[in-house]
């Protein structure tokens, strides 16, 4: 009686099978593999609300390169009153080359650039994003965003 | 030498199964952290917009940090003003009053919006007015790093 529990587990054969494990790990190894390379990542745009700044006399304030940059309702970014892409190209390449160029020149003069972006009351969020995007890829920091008309 | 040389009786090297397990094991553990670790934490209404260049965020910051989701309704062209799972849209005045207690309490207090992409400016705008009037003037845009 005692023996007949050890003959019906060598007749099953319960062993321990590394060769499904392999397979099993291999698997879920590329499963999450190819996971790794769609995770979406929650990225941030840093801005600056206006405030109370603390004045330090001895450095008088310079006076910064003024940029405006107007987003209509239509997706059209206007770069000083010109339009340099398409309004539905979000890569920007000409804005984000231009504004580039334009911070590259202002530090060589040891000056700061300054750009207002201003949207239209029912301008895309998403458009205003892809502005402050290719800011960022231009490395240009000091940024100020509002909406509606200057006036 | 005898123990773990992996050379056959004829001095060839085999195959040794085990370290081979260890080195899949530690690959496995390696992409199943770096995938969860992710997982987004927000509203699942919300579609961010997506900003290639932008900076990843940092998770330090998170402690002292206000997450305002901003939704929109397609179907009634308004947009969701939710923070901490509760609506505001309607109640500004008592968001700004909590931002403005937490920001006396941590000087660092810092705000990021999440805004969904279909929204008007003019949103963004009214949720950048509470934030000001809460005293808060550290604030970021949130956005994804690909579709």
């Amino acid at each position: 009686m005692a023996k007949k529990p050890h003959m019906e587990a060598e007749s099953l054969n319960l062993g321990f099978q590394i060769a499904p494990m392999i397979d099993v790990v291999f698997v879920i190894m590329l499963f999450f593999m190819a996971m790794a390379g769609a995770v979406k990542v929650e990225q941030e745009l840093k801005q600056t609300l206006p405030g109370i700044a603390a004045m330090n006399p001895e450095n008088a304030p310079e006076m910064p390169d003024e940029i405006m940059v107007t987003v209509e309702e239509t997706g059209s970014v206007l770069l000083n009153e010109e339009e340099l892409d398409a309004p539905n190209d979000k890569k920007m390449l000409n804005f984000k080359a231009t504004m580039n160029r334009l911070n590259l020149e202002a530090k060589n003069r040891g000056a700061k650039v300054l750009v207002t972006i201003t949207a239209e009351e029912q301008a895309l969020y998403e458009r205003v994003i892809d502005v402050l995007n290719a800011m960022a890829a231009a490395q240009v920091t000091n940024v100020t965003f509002t909406v509606g008309s200057e006036e | 030498m005898g123990g773990g040389g992996g050379g056959g009786e004829n001095g060839e090297p085999e195959f040794q199964i085990a370290p081979m397990i260890d080195v899949l094991l530690v690959l496995l553990i390696f992409f199943m952290s770096i995938t969860s670790a992710e997982v987004l934490k927000i509203d699942k209404d919300i579609k961010l917009p997506v900003a290639q260049d932008a900076k990843k965020k940092d998770q330090n910051s998170a402690v002292a940090e206000a997450a305002i989701n901003v939704g929109w309704i397609p179907a009634q062209q308004k947009a969701r003003l939710t923070f901490e799972e509760r609506e505001y849209q309607d109640n500004t005045e008592e968001l700004v009053s909590i931002l403005s207690q937490r920001k006396e309490n941590n000087t660092k207090y810092r705000c990021i919006i999440r805004g969904d992409r279909a929204l008007p400016a003019i949103e963004i705008q009214k949720v950048m007015t509470v934030i000001t009037q809460a005293g808060i003037d550290d604030i970021s845009f949130s956005a994804l790093n690909q579709e």
